[in-house]
């Protein structure tokens, strides 16, 4: 029972963390592109419940940060006034999934002062904005290759396991040679091949295109072996003797026994491809700036003074590690509900 | 050449092979390939209207012959004549014509039957795909076989996997008699099944073969039950028939030394059973 | 000896079919190492196509490869056009370097969970058992990255140790012993990023492993013949549990060897990594189809090393 609770507790957390990515706009106080100059690296806007005369506030309120009058990149708290967040603001336009135009913000606060749940990076930009943001990327990325991935492994290991001989032979030697390599140099090394000044549509897309299409041979040589197994049943005979078409003994008889497979690969892959995309962005060979992605965002981590004194910096990486957490334990109790159902 | 044979085969047999043989290759053990010779070098005929018996110890072949004559496996080499016309893979405008004219029933039933797929689908399937009916006469046309075979239509919806052996039996019998042929080969039927469901499913055979005017071919390696329901028996051993005649003949004058151990060993069970019975004094 | 007859063979087909992919993706590359050189208004055209020739980029395709297997079988592995030297060089050095991390890491990843693996699964349930699972469960997500920043940061703040690259400047004045001591602590943030990377996937699979064969009936048996819990456990159980497990060292060290990019890059490490990742920014074609190569090769390497093993431990594939 205990296992049940769990996965449902990671099944939840995985919708409302999607949920929050897809409704980035929503949920971001500010523009993950509008930059404050005055506020370079400024750590995370502390929220606070009792104020600097002891009062009790029930709503949490913000300091503004200004600059310390001796050094000019440290930061205190300037306690002259209150900004309660609000819910529900208006504040700058986004677009949900780019086409529904909208200007109501899940949280914020009255300007001047502004809310920087994560902090900002060097140009000032709020990070909590640019972690959903560049979540969307990320996420979608991970989503999108996963299903070019499951689709081209699904019909080639479909055609191999189903027409067998050399159809099957040849499929799964050619999928031998993509399993053989390293996939994080050939990641590299296909993406070195193709052009890289390339605007952030083209990235995206050639990103999941690339990390998609190089993946298929695992799902393939998996689904190959459900199809092999099903082929031989004896209803698979008996509906060839009817006259079934190939299609049809395809459809219904064999598609079926995948899905439970699609699934538990699905929930394992989108991870994994997450982390590819985010790999190849941090590298430069992905997405770049201004667009922020998880790798872009995390790749300010490879100087070591940032590393060191902007601790927020690495925040992305904990939303990584959240959504990896939450996919694996969906992957488990997938995997452990097939085990338990037999062919 | 063709026009000589059909003019040789007697234009009683429904169904006429000549020379047919099937080989597999069982896989490479370390770079050497085993060639199994399945069926060899088989003449047979079935006659209309009768029940054809197939008997032979495992391994003999007989499952394999009944796959090729079902039209499911393709043979390496001879001929195969139904209703007058020679049956090739090659020509599929014909085969599609003559498929839904014999039916193959198997032995396993678990594994003839979609676990997931619920009685009513089973049986629609056939009907389906041959486009013999559509939406609420599909359904009213399994409840109907359902009855047929002694099932009720009451468990139509209910997955294969919940029926009993011999339940499962009756379901590949109604799907097998769905698209009415005319020919049924029944391979290992009642092999697995108890002897009181046995006798029931047999029954129910013997029923359905004077209702549907249906040819049978049962493949069996139970000589006393063959002994009991066929009118003609061929003995196969390594994937060739040794002996064929009527079951009297079979049973009572075996000629083959194979044939005549398959008899030995029936009548060294009788008389062991007999012995036994004797011995618990009943 | 014919299964490694066999097994070589397959290796050999392998990294034919893993060449003529790389070629052809090389040669679907939009544009090339020269693209850059023709914006530049000083560098003539005529310059150009005498480079070109030079370097037999002009030339079709399958002239290409048959050229570039010619020199292979010589050792040669083309030129690298941003180094202006051999590829072999370039990759000798680096390939040696990866080796070590690599090989180090992988040696010390299935040292620790070998042994973790079989305590843990002799006492399934227990709270150092749910420890575990739940830990495993968790670190499986950090992906490699995180782990290595995560070093980093530990080794900047600490102080404790040298933060990137191989070795420190005036390495070739100290003694031996001042050389081995500088490698190696230049190889510990490396090799701790790799090894608890793969840490996780290793536990789980020896505790599984561990735990199916625990459960037969011959181990039971030798339980009832009093046979003390130790050698039980390493004598008996494990190497009948050794079959999965040497086919998983044979997945992972591909697994090994795509953390060690990251790892390399982000440390600084002189490895294949870094090179891959400098010949794909400047499309140094012949660096990138020798890298790719190179990492093939030790990928088959392990398989077959795996297949070694496999025939040492397991009696069935003796039989076959």
């Amino acid at each position: 029972m205990a296992k049940k609770r769990k996965i449902i507790a990671a099944g939840v957390l995985l919708v409302s963390v999607h949920l929050a990515i897809l409704l980035a706009g929503f949920v971001a106080p500010a523009d993950p592109a509008a930059q404050n100059r005055e506020f370079p690296f400024a750590p995370p806007t502390r929220l606070h419940f009792v104020d600097s005369r002891g009062h009790l506030h029930l709503r949490p309120f913000i300091y503004q940060w200004t600059t310390r009058p001796d050094s000019f990149n440290e930061y205190q708290e300037s306690q002259e006034r209150e900004f309660p967040v609000q819910f529900f603001v208006s504040g700058v336009a986004y677009r949900i999934a780019g086409i529904f135009a909208c200007h109501t913000h899940l949280f914020g606060v009255e300007a001047p002062a502004q809310i920087f749940l994560a902090g900002t990076d060097n140009y000032g930009r709020d990070q909590f904005s640019r972690i959903l943001d560049g979540g969307q990327i990320s996420v979608a990325a991970g989503i999108l290759a996963t299903l070019i991935s499951l689709v081209l492994g699904s019909l080639v290991g479909c055609i191999a396991g189903f027409y067998g001989k050399w159809i099957d032979e040849s499929a799964m030697r050619f999928a031998e040679l993509f399993l053989v390599l390293p996939w994080l140099y050939l990641l590299f090394a296909v993406r070195a091949f193709l052009p890289l000044h390339i605007s952030p549509t083209q990235a995206f897309l050639l990103l999941i295109g690339i990390i998609g299409t190089i993946g298929w041979a695992r799902p393939a040589r998996l689904i190959r072996g459900i199809v092999l197994s099903a082929r031989k049943q004896n209803y698979v005979a008996a509906s060839r003797g009817f006259g079934a078409s190939d299609a049809y003994i395809i459809r219904r008889h064999i598609l079926p026994h995948t899905y439970g497979l699609l699934l538990t690969q699905a929930a394992l892959l989108v991870p994994q491809y997450i982390l590819a995309e985010v790999t190849l962005s941090f590298f430069g060979l992905g997405l770049s700036e201004p667009k922020p992605s998880w790798g872009n965002l995390l790749a300010n981590l490879q100087q070591y003074n940032v590393l060191i004194s902007y601790w927020w910096m690495s925040l992305p990486a904990l939303a990584l590690i959240v959504v990896s957490l939450g996919y694996l334990s969906v992957a488990n109790a997938f995997h452990e509900r097939l085990q338990s159902v037999s062919i | 050449m063709a026009t000589e044979a059909t003019a040789r085969a007697p234009k009683t047999a429904l169904m006429r092979t000549t020379a047919l043989s099937k080989s597999y290759v069982q896989g490479e053990f370390s770079g050497k390939r085993f060639v199994i010779n399945a069926v060899s070098d088989v003449d047979l005929e079935i006659a209309p209207g009768c029940l054809t018996a197939l008997v032979g110890g495992s391994g003999s072949g007989k499952s394999t012959l009944a796959r090729c004559l079902a039209m499911l496996e393709k043979p390496d080499a001879g001929e195969i004549w139904f209703e007058g016309r020679t049956l090739s893979f090659e020509n599929l405008r014909e085969l599609a014509h003559v498929r839904p004219k014999i039916q193959l029933v198997f032995q396993d039933s678990a594994g003839a039957l979609n676990p997931r797929f619920s009685a009513a689908q089973i049986i629609e399937e056939p009907l389906e795909i041959q486009h013999r009916e559509v939406g609420a006469k599909l359904r009213a046309r399994a409840c109907e076989l359902m009855e047929e075979v002694g099932l009720s239509p009451d468990w139509a919806d209910r997955r294969a996997r919940e029926f009993s052996g011999g339940q499962r039996q009756r379901l590949a019998i109604a799907r097998a008699i769905a698209i009415k042929p005319i020919f049924l080969i029944l391979d290992e039927s009642l092999s697995g099944l108890d002897l009181s469901t046995q006798a029931q499913i047999l029954n129910l055979l013997l029923d359905l073969q004077q209702s549907h005017s249906l040819t049978y071919l049962l493949i069996s390696h139970d000589l006393t039950l063959v002994g009991q329901v066929a009118d003609y028996v061929g003995v196969m051993h390594q994937g060739r028939i040794v002996e064929r005649g009527s079951p009297q003949k079979i049973l009572g004058d075996p000629q083959h030394p194979h044939t005549q151990q398959l008899v030995g060993s029936v009548r060294v069970l009788e008389s062991a059973f007999r012995t036994a019975r004797a011995g618990s004094g009943r | 000896m014919r299964y490694f007859g066999r097994r070589l063979v397959h290796a050999g087909l392998l990294l034919v079919g893993v060449s003529v992919l790389c070629f052809l993706l090389s040669d679907l590359a939009p544009g090339n190492f020269f693209d850059e050189m023709k914006l530049n208004p000083q560098v003539s055209s005529e310059t150009i196509v005498a480079l070109r020739a030079q370097y037999g980029l002009d030339q079709a395709l399958p002239v290409r490869y048959i050229r570039w297997v010619k020199s292979v079988v010589r050792g040669e592995f083309g030129y690298s056009f941003a180094y202006n030297t051999s590829v072999s060089s370039l990759l000798g050095l680096r390939a040696r370097n990866t080796l070590l991390l690599t090989a180090l890491a992988t040696m010390l990843a299935w040292l620790i969970a070998v042994p973790f693996g079989v305590w843990i699964a002799s006492r399934p349930g227990s709270w150092t058992d749910r420890l575990s699972m739940g830990g495993t469960s968790l670190f499986l997500s950090v992906p490699e990255l995180v782990i290595v920043f995560a070093l980093l940061w530990l080794a900047i703040r600490t102080h404790a140790l040298p933060v990137g690259g191989m070795v420190s400047t005036g390495f070739d004045r100290s003694g031996p012993w001042e050389k081995l001591w500088d490698l190696a602590t230049h190889l510990v943030i490396p090799v701790t990023a790799l090894v608890l990377a793969s840490l996780p996937i290793l536990v789980r699979h020896v505790r599984a492993s561990m735990i199916e064969v625990l459960k037969t009936p011959f181990i039971e048996a030798a339980r009832a013949h009093g046979i003390s819990r130790a050698r039980l456990l390493f004598r008996y159980a494990l190497p009948a549990a050794a079959n999965p497990l040497i086919s998983l060292f044979g997945l992972s060290v591909g697994g090994l060897l795509s953390g060690s990019l990251l790892v390399e890059v982000v440390t600084g490490w002189p490895g294949l990594g870094p090179l891959l990742l400098e010949s794909s920014m400047s499309r140094d074609l012949y660096v990138v189809v020798g890298v790719v190569m190179s990492s093939t090769v030790f990928m088959i390497f392990g398989n077959l090393l795996a297949d070694a093993m496999l025939f040492i431990v397991d009696p069935r594939v003796r039989v076959e």
